[in-house]
């Protein structure tokens, strides 16, 4: 019997940045496909607006609805996998970046994963592999100016049984 | 909360991260605090303040110690109020040049405020070390307050 859980998943970072330039770095596709393995996000930024990330290829991966768009602090949506097999029955997630200001010229960027809808607890190891590595690219890239290239990190063994039980 | 995870990739190699979180030298460039051990297992560790005070604010044991990959050690307070808490570090070069680095709070059942405490400082550690080896700068973060603590 699955064990199903609504825990969320919080990732913090601090970069020397402005909220402005952290902004455009997560609402714009040139920035996003230079740290997010590729992806091409799309927007339209007001609340009731679609949001999308589109795989380097244009095919849509993740969708949802805008639910908070404060520039330069808030970013809140719901996460709809359209595109990776086992998982678009998933219920929707909850995913919102907040811009902080953290000292002189340091914000800090919240990154937070809800599950409102409880979801099996294996699942819970795609998000927590994976924002690290696309946020730690996002704070090089914006301190550097270097283009990181992090390939996305292999899901947990857990997930990858879960998908492969749920794919069609 | 019985465990605190936090995962960075850190353009560096192992060794230098390794170096980062053991050498006194690095640590006070990116940390308040700085660590102060020989690195054997089985060692004591000192968690000293930044400052010239040298107070140690935090110390334990090395309960395993294999450089430049590997380092845990036990987390207690100096007056011993709690039971300690444990912290890994795991240093694993994830492609060329690029190190993930993932550190383990665990063992934090009987310290809920150590848990609270650690939980904001950790991002603060690891961003400005992440910062401190791929640009040579670190930020002044540590007066920010810690909306989780």
């Amino acid at each position: 019997m699955a064990k199903l859980t609504t825990e969320s998943t919080v990732y913090v970072t601090y970069i020397a940045t402005t909220p402005e330039k952290c902004w455009a770095a997560l609402t714009q596709s040139e920035f996003s496909r230079q740290y997010f393995f590729g992806q091409i996000i799309e927007g339209d930024w007001r609340q009731g607006g679609r949001i999308r990330y589109r795989m380097p290829d244009g095919s849509e991966h993740i969708e949802g609805e805008i639910l908070a768009c404060e520039p330069p602090r808030l970013l809140r949506f719901t996460w709809r996998i359209v595109s990776m097999a086992g998982l678009t029955h998933l219920p929707e997630a909850i995913v919102s970046y907040r811009i902080e200001d953290a000292g002189e010229g340091v914000i800090r960027l919240t990154m937070l994963e809800e599950h409102p809808t409880p979801i099996d607890e294996r699942l819970l190891g795609g998000g927590r592999s994976g924002w690290p590595a696309i946020l730690s690219g996002l704070k090089s890239l914006l301190e550097t100016g270097a283009v990181p290239k992090i390939a996305p990190p292999t899901p947990p063994q857990e997930m990858l049984d879960y998908m492969k039980e749920h794919s069609a | 909360m019985s465990a605190y995870v936090y995962v960075t990739y850190i353009y560096a190699t192992p060794q230098k991260v390794w170096d980062a979180i053991t050498k006194p030298e690095f640590a006070r460039q990116y940390w308040l605090h700085y660590n102060v051990s020989d690195w054997k297992k089985g060692s004591r560790w000192e968690h000293r303040n930044g400052d010239d005070s040298g107070t140690v604010m935090i110390d334990g044991t090395v309960l395993e110690c294999d450089p430049p990959h590997k380092l845990v050690m036990t987390w207690t307070r100096p007056d011993r109020s709690k039971e300690p808490s444990r912290v890994t570090f795991d240093i694993a070069e994830y492609n060329a040049g690029l190190v993930c680095l993932t550190v383990t709070h665990d063992q934090l059942e009987h310290d809920p405020a150590m848990a609270a405490s650690i939980s904001g400082g950790w991002p603060k550690v690891l961003s400005n070390l992440k910062s401190l080896l791929e640009n040579g700068k670190t930020e002044n973060i540590w007066l920010t307050k810690n909306k989780e603590g």
